[in-house]
């Protein structure tokens, strides 16, 4: 089992946004300030990482004829205790974040990584799998998140970032920044340089 | 016996004892979880209520619970609680009457499930500020208050409308005692 391999190469080799293109509407969706972007990214880490696990765990159990049910069941779970959680404790953030939450059920990687790794491989490979993939989704979305708060807010996680004395000067936020086109331009200007530097062929 | 895990009972017996562990573990954590779901609730109602009349975080809000529920805020304004029906789903806000009693102070709206950009542009500041001094009495009835709809969201603009219209007609006998 090579640790190094299942949690790093998702992050760049074999990242599920920007090589396997997954995930793509959530990624557009929560993308304009960074905030909402870290919490995705973490509760989409948890449910991967966690459903990956206990899936391999049932994996010689589970009656191949209603296997895609018994994913669906164990995800669903995880997503709603995840909504409940982030509506008992983080309450703004699950306002922000609002059907995406519970959209996290139909995020391809979910699904991806369940079919493609944890039915045939033992639960510590599948939980590493599961925590990177999530991680390279989440990566992914904190770099469009930056961007996008930066330029189209000025503000970094609610924080004033670009200076007075910028608009003062006749600098103006970038309205665009903030709608869904830019993220999907942002997604594939990332897309285009992750990919010309990794040879996967 | 060799267990068949592709046989009928199998996947029955499979599915029912997994539905009954995930029936078990969702019931469990909603149970611990609703206190602290509904003080969130609460407090987002009372910020609601203080942004509607224009009062800071920590003004007062006394609720008298009559025939109309009526929230008053620091003792002079008024806030009247809405229900309605957007597109989707419900909706539903304040509206807040200055002392003088026929003055909209402010209006807050929120909604269950409009369309995000269109019909859930009514929560933002710009819709939601437009309702600040429109007069609500006209030769002492009634009058509609007319604001700017938002285009593309032909419904639950009509949905704020008839919450608001209905809300004032029901609350045209308190008013008037005021």
């Amino acid at each position: 089992m090579n640790v190094k391999k299942l949690l790093i190469e998702p992050l760049r080799k074999t990242n599920p946004v920007t090589v396997l293109v997954l995930g793509i509407c959530s990624c557009l969706a929560v993308t304009a300030k960074l905030k909402p972007a870290l919490v995705m990214g973490a509760s989409v880490t948890v449910v991967t990482a966690l459903s990956n696990l206990i899936i391999s765990l049932l994996r010689k159990g589970i009656p191949s004829r209603i296997r895609i049910i018994v994913q669906l069941v164990v995800v669903a779970t995880l997503v709603i205790l995840i909504d409940q959680f982030l509506k008992a404790f983080a309450y703004d953030v699950s306002k922000q974040l609002s059907v995406y939450v519970g959209l996290i059920i139909t995020n391809c990687i979910i699904m991806g990584r369940l079919e493609a790794f944890a039915l045939s491989h033992g639960p510590i490979e599948s939980f590493l799998d599961g925590l990177g993939n999530g991680l390279g989704y989440s990566l992914i979305l904190v770099i469009v998140a930056f961007f996008r708060e930066l330029i189209g807010s000025g503000t970094l996680l609610g924080y004033q970032v670009v200076p007075q004395s910028f608009y003062d000067a006749g600098y103006q936020n970038n309205g665009l920044m903030i709608l869904p086109p830019m993220a999907l331009i942002v997604i594939g200007i990332v897309m285009w340089i992750n990919n010309s530097k990794t040879e996967a062929k | 016996m060799k267990r068949d895990i592709n046989s009928n009972g199998y996947i029955f017996l499979y599915s029912t004892v997994l539905v009954v562990i995930v029936a078990v573990l969702l019931t469990a954590a909603a149970l611990w979880l609703q206190p602290y779901q509904q003080r969130n609730k609460e407090n987002e109602k009372r910020m609601m209520i203080l942004a509607a009349a224009g009062a800071n975080d920590e003004g007062e809000i006394t609720f008298i619970d009559g025939e109309l529920p009526v929230y008053l805020v620091n003792d002079s304004i008024t806030v009247l609680p809405m229900q309605g029906n957007g597109l989707w789903g419900p909706i539903w806000g304040y509206l807040a009457i200055a002392p003088d009693g026929k003055t909209v102070k402010g209006a807050q709206f929120d909604h269950k499930s409009e369309t995000p950009g269109l019909g859930g542009e009514i929560t933002t500041v710009i819709f939601q500020s437009q309702f600040a001094g429109k007069q609500i009495l006209q030769n002492g009835n009634i009058k509609p208050v007319e604001f700017d709809a938002i285009s593309g969201a032909t419904k639950t603009s009509n949905g704020v409308k008839e919450m608001i219209d209905k809300t004032l007609q029901q609350y045209q006998p308190y008013l008037e005692k005021r």
